[in-house]
């Protein structure tokens, strides 16, 4: 029994065992914020369980950002701060943005919205059902993106 | 003119019983893991001071040998205890710690540890450094093991094996570190605290022997 193989099987157990479990709960808990209409949590809850799908991804992305120099070099924290703003200024954002002009061109035909904005009542309580129904199919999904992610956006 | 067989037994069992000594610090410094927070305990608090004097105790002879320099005679005496009794207390004491205090009591010891961070989490706390401390009791052998290895037998003994722990921490224990601090982001983020803490958290955990580069081109 040693310390380091201690937490190195604590740290697998909990990012590799623990947290896809929890993120299943994350994405249920995401549907039922959705049903009762609390759009402004429901994402959080989602993009969380999204997050505990790949926890060792996250992990080697911290990896790839702070392993662009060699180990002794004393500008390593600041260049690892850079990739991490390039990533997130120049990977996410861009994804943002294409998820922003769906959005856009979904509330610019208002009478569109009407009929499938969340916050509208009746449409809400349907698809909150539906959403029930298949949250594992949802958490297949999640699983599905993380697995094929693992290639990039091409 | 040579110390009494008496003076000479009494300093070969002091030596000896170095490496016990060195065990109950190593039990001690493990305690002291969950008082208060890991980083409080691991710089500056009771873990550290505890880890430290277990380094003295199992660097003891190379530490004394800077004793001459000072102009102070400490030639150590060699071979094993003449006197019966000091052997024998000797012989039982380091059986008392390696059976007793190592083998039953640090493992009693991390079990409550472990029943500890089930009732921190139920108070709201957090179940880590209980965890962590539990592992520390139950892995004291390794860890005794591990020092040993980076005894280089000079007179820096005592600072090389602090080097070579340093090292260890930063290059080994502290980049698993951070997986740990990334699933405490994603837990911090669902939870709706900030978040910002754990990203620089997880760079800093995977360059630090970078920032250390960083502090002594700075200097």
């Amino acid at each position: 029994m040693s310390f380091y193989n201690g937490i190195l099987n604590l740290t697998n157990w909990a990012g590799n065992v623990i947290m896809p479990t929890i993120g299943a709960l994350f994405i249920a808990l995401a549907v039922v914020q959705f049903a009762r209409g609390y759009h402004h949590l429901y994402s959080t809850w989602a993009y969380g369980g999204l997050m505990c799908l790949m926890v060792s991804g996250l992990l080697r992305m911290f990896e790839k950002f702070t392993g662009q120099l060699g180990w002794n070099n004393p500008d390593l924290y600041w260049n690892s701060l850079l990739n991490l703003v390039d990533w997130f200024a120049n990977v996410i954002l861009p994804v943002y943005a294409g998820m922003h002009v769906a959005v856009g061109a979904l509330k610019f035909g208002g009478l569109f919205e009407q009929q499938v904005h969340h916050q509208f009542n009746h449409t809400r309580h349907f698809l909150g059902a539906i959403l029930c129904l298949m949250v594992s199919g949802l958490l297949r999904l999640g699983e599905f993106f993380v697995t094929k992610g693992t290639a990039g956006v091409s | 003119m040579a110390p009494p067989q008496l003076i000479a037994d009494f300093m070969r069992l002091m030596l000896l019983l170095a490496p016990s000594a060195a065990v109950i610090c190593l039990v001690l410094a493990g305690l002291s893991l969950r008082q208060g927070s890991v980083p409080d305990a691991l710089v500056g608090g009771n873990f550290a001071k505890w880890m430290f004097w277990a380094i003295v105790f199992l660097t003891l002879p190379q530490l004394i040998s800077w004793f001459p320099s000072f102009g102070v005679p400490a030639s150590l005496p060699s071979g094993g205890i003449g006197t019966g009794w000091m052997a024998n207390l000797q012989s039982d004491l380091a059986n008392f710690v390696q059976n007793f205090v190592l083998a039953r009591l640090a493992t009693c010891f991390a079990a409550f540890f472990v029943l500890r961070a089930i009732l921190d989490t139920v108070q709201g706390g957090h179940p880590l450094p209980s965890i962590l401390g539990a592992m520390f009791l139950l892995a004291i052998q390794t860890t005794l093991n591990l020092i040993n290895s980076y005894n280089s037998g000079t007179s820096y003994a005592t600072a090389d094996v602090l080097d070579s722990l340093w090292n260890y921490l930063a290059g080994t224990l502290c980049p698993i570190a951070a997986g740990l601090a990334v699933i405490g982001g994603i837990w911090n983020f669902v939870s709706r605290r900030p978040v910002l803490p754990m990203v620089g958290a997880t760079l800093g955990l995977l360059t630090v022997s970078s920032i250390w580069k960083l502090i002594t081109t700075m200097m």
